[in-house]
């Protein structure tokens, strides 16, 4: 009897595996799906906790407002920027060569997104109030352009994503469907535009949302008309990260399934890519940093050693941002050599995608961590198991979510070529 | 968000920020309900048949979608890139004067001459009466064998081509059995002789053009011999290696005769699914 279910469900799954494709056994699926879902369980358990009792079961407080949630949710909306910043070339730069890696960046995409609005839902705490953000906006916040630009973003995103899921080997045996996913494909270069000036706007407007920061020296900066320089610095290494990433989420695909998913070209192009970016960030980091060490900081009364004194917030961690996790791989994913190694490669891409985490946890944590008045303090912020699990909750989602999608849906459908040879040729 | 509601004030910030973010929602909304009126408009059209089956024409494997023109030896080596409709075929009269150069080997199946084959596994056969009959072919009538259900068009049903004509159930497997042409049903038969159609076709039977599409002389013996070497792979023993033809007779009702083969892909690749 149980042999007979479990022929059946295999059955069962099979019919909605794509033809052709070659998965894993849906008992061996599910058994690398179970830890996922108890950590994700915990999370769900977590942020109910959150949401019923309150920000209390945090360890966040009124001068400690940021912590684990937000740094997790600006790392990866840098992280899931691949999305619009490929939708951008292969829609309105034409780069076709990137896109057997597009259905995999919506989807990467939609999951990091998707996840940091999650998050955002359990820190602003009364999710059925949420609409109040629309309904009375407070324009002058960039947090009110973040929240506008997120959602629309996020919708996007789940619209780019409706054709990739209508393209599942049973849902597009309806007709309908199969219409309606062809017609909508049609239109998706309309959302990576939109897509694409939403991302700018919101990726600007989180650095932003630091850089008027006045009461916080060490984020406080100058800039161009209304916006801070944090605001062209987060859109730049945002855009330069994203490529990083879904090279390394393909490359951890390809190793966990062992096969090949994209041509071997195609990571060389987006390491081309992300490096260029990565090599303007860094100058325009720089740049930004010897301006606000040197003008920025003392106009406002700070002397620049006065932000490393305090460990383990060392000048070491200025170092690291820049050099290790910025000019290396700048120079490891643009060089000629390196970038032919794989290794090489998906090393740097990796240091990349650290070297913007890393400044999304020094503008978050090191920025309130810092006193700012004679009397105040060094502050020490320690996440409670309930931000640490719903942390978690996050990242076990998106493996679930992409893992059901690789295994159900055409992230890396190669296109098929078309050769004639005539008799005599 | 609106004038009149707390929170909003007519500053040239605000208007702007707001038109702005109304303009971004009505472009999201303007393009689904674009994709979703088309799609309608489309059912309409009966243009949706086609596009289905272009979007599982374009999904099927490369070595489905062989031109008519290499199966039978006229060209070495062409994958169709027009959804095996050679009635708009732009190099199909370029192609079809070669002469063929295919080695017809017997394949012990029974595929007349007077009949046309689409990919599908079907025969099209012309009566005096102006209609054609429509039935399946030897090697999916010995893959499927007597089918646990079948479930036939009525008669009036039109038909687009490529379109799911009937379907039938067989060992929990589902199968859709393409139209090959467009018409209407005029009858149906079963199942002593076969389950059939007949149709009368909506385009002139006697315009060259509309049955151009189906297979005939040499290109049904290079597609058949093709299928017989595809389905030897799949239904081998798991863990052996392929083994040349032995010369035998492909027996009947194989779903039954080979219940442990991968039927899925089988049935799949035997009638253009996806």
């Amino acid at each position: 009897m149980a042999s007979a279910i479990l022929t059946d469900s295999r059955l069962t799954d099979r019919k909605w595996i794509a033809r052709g494709e070659e998965r894993t056994s849906l008992s061996r699926f599910l058994l690398w799906l179970s830890p996922w879902a108890v950590v994700l369980a915990v999370g769900i358990y977590a942020a109910g906790l959150c949401l019923y009792y309150g920000l209390n079961e945090t360890n966040m407080d009124n001068r400690f407002a940021f912590g684990l949630w937000i740094f997790l949710d600006l790392g990866i909306i840098a992280l899931g920027a691949g999305a619009f910043f490929t939708g951008f070339l292969v829609y309105i730069l034409k780069r076709a060569e990137l896109r057997p890696i597009l259905n995999t960046a919506v989807v990467v995409g939609f999951i990091c997104y998707s996840g940091a609005v999650a998050i955002l839902m359990i820190d602003v705490g009364q999710p059925l109030r949420a609409w109040f953000t629309f309904w009375h906006p407070n324009t002058h916040s960039m947090l009110t352009e973040v929240t506008f630009c997120i959602s629309c973003y996020l919708l996007v995103l789940s619209l780019e994503y409706i054709p990739i899921l209508l393209r599942n080997r049973q849902l597009r045996k309806l007709p309908s469907f199969l219409v309606f996913e062809h017609q909508l494909h049609k239109l998706v270069p309309v959302l990576a535009g939109v897509g694409t000036l939403l991302s700018f706007f919101h990726q600007g407007s989180l650095g932003g949302l630091y850089g008027v920061l006045r009461g916080r020296p060490f984020a406080f900066r100058a800039g161009i008309f209304i916006w801070p320089s944090t605001f062209f610095l987060f859109i730049l290494s945002a855009i330069a990260s994203g490529p990083s990433f879904l090279m390394l989420v393909t490359a951890t695909v390809e190793k966990v399934t062992g096969r090949r998913l994209v041509p071997p070209d195609l990571f060389r192009r987006l390491g081309f890519i992300s490096g260029v970016l990565l090599a303007i960030y860094v100058a325009a980091k720089s740049i930004d940093t010897l301006i606000w060490l040197n003008i920025t900081s003392p106009s406002v009364g700070f002397a620049p050693w006065q932000y490393y004194i305090h460990k383990p917030f060392g000048t070491p961690i200025l170092f690291a941002e820049i050099v290790l996790l910025g000019l290396v791989p700048a120079f490891l994913l643009t060089y000629r050599k390196s970038a032919a190694r794989r290794g090489w490669l998906l090393s740097a891409a990796a240091l990349a995608c650290a070297g913007i985490l890393l400044n999304r946890f020094v503008l978050t944590v090191q920025t309130l961590a810092v006193p700012t008045l004679p009397f105040d303090e060094f502050l020490q912020y320690t996440p409670s198991w309930q931000e640490v699990a719903s942390f978690g909750g996050v990242i076990a989602y998106g493996v679930i979510v992409y893992s059901l999608s690789y295994r159900y849906l055409p992230l890396f459908a190669a296109p098929k070529g078309e050769h004639t040879h005539v008799s005599g040729d | 968000m609106f004038p009149g509601i707390d929170g909003f004030y007519w500053t040239v910030g605000h208007v702007v920020f707001l038109s702005l973010f109304f303009a971004v929602v009505v472009t999201i909304m303007t393009t689904v309900a674009s994709a979703a009126w088309r799609t309608v408009r489309d059912f309409r059209t009966k243009r949706a048949i086609e596009l289905c089956w272009k979007s599982d024409f374009a999904e099927l494997p490369e070595s489905d979608r062989r031109c008519r023109h290499e199966l039978a030896g006229k060209v070495i080596s062409r994958a169709c890139d027009n959804a095996f409709d050679c009635r708009h075929c732009g190099k199909y009269s370029q192609f079809a004067v070669l002469p063929a150069t295919g080695l017809a080997t017997a394949l012990a199946l029974n595929y007349s001459d007077d009949r046309l084959y689409h990919r599908g596994h079907t025969w099209v056969k012309s009566a005096d009466d102006g209609t054609f009959t429509i039935g399946l072919d030897e090697l999916a009538d010995h893959l499927v064998g007597n089918p646990d259900s079948v479930e036939m068009p009525e008669v009036g049903t039109e038909l687009e081509i490529n379109q799911t004509a009937w379907r039938m159930k067989k060992n929990g497997n589902e199968i859709r059995v393409r139209a090959p042409l467009d018409g209407t049903v005029v009858g149906v038969g079963g199942s002593k002789e076969g389950w059939f159609l007949k149709i009368r076709p909506r385009l002139d039977p006697r315009d060259p053009r509309t049955l151009r599409h189906l297979l005939k002389g040499p290109e049904v013996h290079g597609w058949l011999s093709r299928e017989l070497e595809r389905l030897q792979l799949q239904l081998r023993a798991p863990n052996t290696p392929p083994a040349l033809a032995d010369g035998g007779v492909l027996m009947p009702g194989l779903m039954d005769a080979v219940p442990e083969a991968d039927w899925n892909t089988v049935l799949a690749d035997t009638f253009l699914e996806t």
